[in-house]
């Protein structure tokens, strides 16, 4: 009997039992019907996530024992990265463990070999960018047809300098000049965007102005609009340079030579000093670079704003900028 | 010597009629093109000068038709529209385009000849020892001056100016106007300037044209401009009081010829 109204009692929570005989404990039941069905999904869902969570710690060799274990191998790593010595009998990193590597392995050079990567593609990028940018300005191209520069740049911006890297691999190989064929195929879509932009604000007036001294197209173009936006063309390729410099870091690090090279192979010899070293460098050339780089463009841009990025978050937001200049912008 | 001449102009824009039919010519004279906003001495301008194409009629200047922008009509704008970013020589210089091939213009190759012309035009204009600055760093009088030697490279035989004092001071724009007229006075240049202010264009002008909606109002000489034809062009307003106040003479003194010398005289000043 007890038995009987139990399973009942639990029919009716499920909601399997009749349908009521009033319209209110129809309604009742069906909501208590549509719950039960969301309730076997839910349970459903948690156990496929269950057990797709328990195949990846399977396949990544999860294990808490190794963790336990490496403790020490970590720490004594952290002192490698950071190694502890004393000043005048207070503790301090030893700096001139990093200084030492840094003259000894010429990190100079390898630094000297990221900005002689960005420069160069760069400046190879130039006039492609100038070229670009200036067509795909309405005021030069109408309309419809400069959507074919548009278009162009918008395609190169699409894939990041990263991926540009490893297309190019079969024409240079993996090494400096790959890359800087890289950064000049990315400075075209990029900092051609960047002039396009900084076209379509110039005034009509100018281009009026030359226009009614009776020059031809070309005159009007160059005198008109360039010389408008000439100073502020300088400050875009201040600012490209400095994301060049970055973007040259990262691929470094996938083996296009340079610090980001050297990065890698320190890390790949578990030399976590001499790791520690070239982040540090890292971190210093890209901070420094940002730096002048804003100082540029402030100087150019006298009336309008220049972001300022503070000095040490300039050196703190180093790596994410490196990692997002890389790995393609916008 | 050069003769402007301007046969049956009309210019609409969709429905909006801007020129109705105006025709005047002339020779070798400084001319003030007066009119309310809208009556369409831009228009006429800009029709002329080749920025704007007209729906019907001609421009011919010494008897050849004027289709385009050309050398031989300068331009001098309301808002300057000089390049900002560079100075004042180059700007005066981008004057000598039409004559220069692009390459050379480029990479600043003019003759030397061209070059003094830009130095002489900016000295004509009183900017020679400015002619180093930033035309962005001048003040808005002297960016003026820049586009009134800017205009004279182009050694032009016609001489456009799209209401050149408007945006200034009163001060800048008397000091802007009597370089406009001692240049063109001195390099034998006609002149055809739109104006607002009725007491500088009673003051500089030899000859006026009235447009009122689109449509030639008057074209008189310099002693017959009345303040019934002001009245006419403008509605009731107090513009002929102050030309009236400005002027040496107490009484009704816009039907006075305005001496030639004086304006050479505010140079010197």
């Amino acid at each position: 009997m007890s038995s009987d109204s139990t399973r009942k009692g639990v029919r009716e929570y499920f909601g399997l039992t009749e349908l009521g005989d009033t319209p209110v404990d129809q309604k009742l039941t069906d909501i208590k019907r549509r719950k039960t069905i969301r309730r076997i999904y839910t349970l459903v869902g948690v156990v496929v996530a269950g057990a797709l969570f328990y195949a990846s710690l399977v396949v990544i060799g999860f294990s808490i024992t190794e963790l336990i274990n490496q403790i020490p191998q970590f720490l004594e790593a952290l002192t490698e990265y950071f190694p502890p010595t004393t000043y005048y009998g207070i503790p301090f990193i030893d700096v001139m463990q990093y200084w030492e590597f840094m003259v000894a392995e010429n990190l100079f050079a390898a630094s000297a070999t990221t900005m002689a990567i960005a420069f160069a593609g760069t400046v190879l990028g130039l006039p492609a960018a100038l070229f670009f940018g200036v067509m795909a300005s309405e005021r030069v191209v109408p309309y419809p047809f400069n959507f074919a520069f548009r278009g162009t740049m918008s395609f190169i911006r699409a894939i990041p300098a990263l991926v540009w890297v490893l297309i190019l691999i079969p024409l240079g190989g993996v090494g400096p000049f790959t890359a800087a064929l890289a950064i000049m195929i990315d400075t075209t879509g990029y900092l051609g965007r960047l002039f396009t932009d900084e076209l379509e604000e110039i005034g009509d007036g100018p281009i009026e102005g030359i226009e009614s001294t009776g020059a031809n197209k070309t005159q009007t173009i160059s005198f008109g609009m360039l010389s408008q936006v000439f100073r502020q063309f300088i400050a875009w390729i201040a600012f490209d340079l400095e994301h060049n410099v970055r973007s040259a870091i990262g691929l470094g690090l996938i083996g296009a030579g340079g610090l980001g090279l050297e990065l890698n192979i320190q890390r790949k010899t578990f030399h976590y000093t001499e790791m520690m070293a070239c982040i540090i460098l890292v971190i210093l050339m890209a901070g420094s670079v940002e730096l002048l780089s804003q100082r540029v463009r402030a100087y150019l841009r006298d009336e309008d704003e220049v972001e300022q990025t503070g000095f040490i978050e300039a050196f703190l937001t180093a790596p994410r900028k490196i990692i997002e200049s890389t790995a393609g912008r916008r | 010597m050069s003769t402007l001449k301007v046969d049956g102009l009309s210019k609409t824009y969709g429905d909006v009629v801007a020129l109705r039919d105006v025709s005047f010519e002339i020779e070798d004279e400084f001319v003030v093109l007066l009119g309310e906003s809208g009556a369409g001495k831009s228009t006429m301008l800009r029709c002329i000068n080749g920025l704007t194409e007209p729906t019907s009629g001609s421009v011919t200047l010494n008897g050849e038709p004027l289709a385009g922008t050309r050398s031989e009509v300068g331009m001098i704008f309301q808002q300057h529209n000089l390049v900002e970013g560079v100075s004042a020589y180059l700007n005066a210089l981008n004057g000598s385009l039409n004559r220069t091939s692009t390459l050379r213009s480029l990479l600043q190759w003019q003759d030397r000849s061209e070059k003094r012309r830009a130095l002489e035009s900016l000295e004509t204009v009183g900017l020679l020892d400015e002619a180093h600055q930033r035309a962005s760093q001048m003040s808005g009088g002297q960016q003026q001056r820049v586009g009134i030697a800017r205009a004279l490279v182009q050694d032009p035989s016609l001489l456009l100016a799209d209401e050149p004092v408007a945006s200034l001071d009163p001060s800048s724009a008397e000091t802007v106007m009597a370089y406009l007229k001692k240049a063109a006075q001195t390099h034998d240049i006609t002149g055809l300037v739109s104006l607002h202010q009725v007491n500088i264009a009673a003051h500089f002008g030899d000859r006026f044209i009235g447009l009122r909606d689109g449509e030639l109002y008057f074209d008189v000489e310099n002693g017959e401009l009345t303040p019934d034809l002001i009245d006419g062009l403008y509605g009731n307003v107090e513009t002929v009081g102050l030309a009236e106040r400005t002027d040496e003479q107490p009484d009704e003194s816009n039907d006075e010829t305005v001496p030639p010398l004086a304006a050479n005289e505010q140079v010197s000043v």
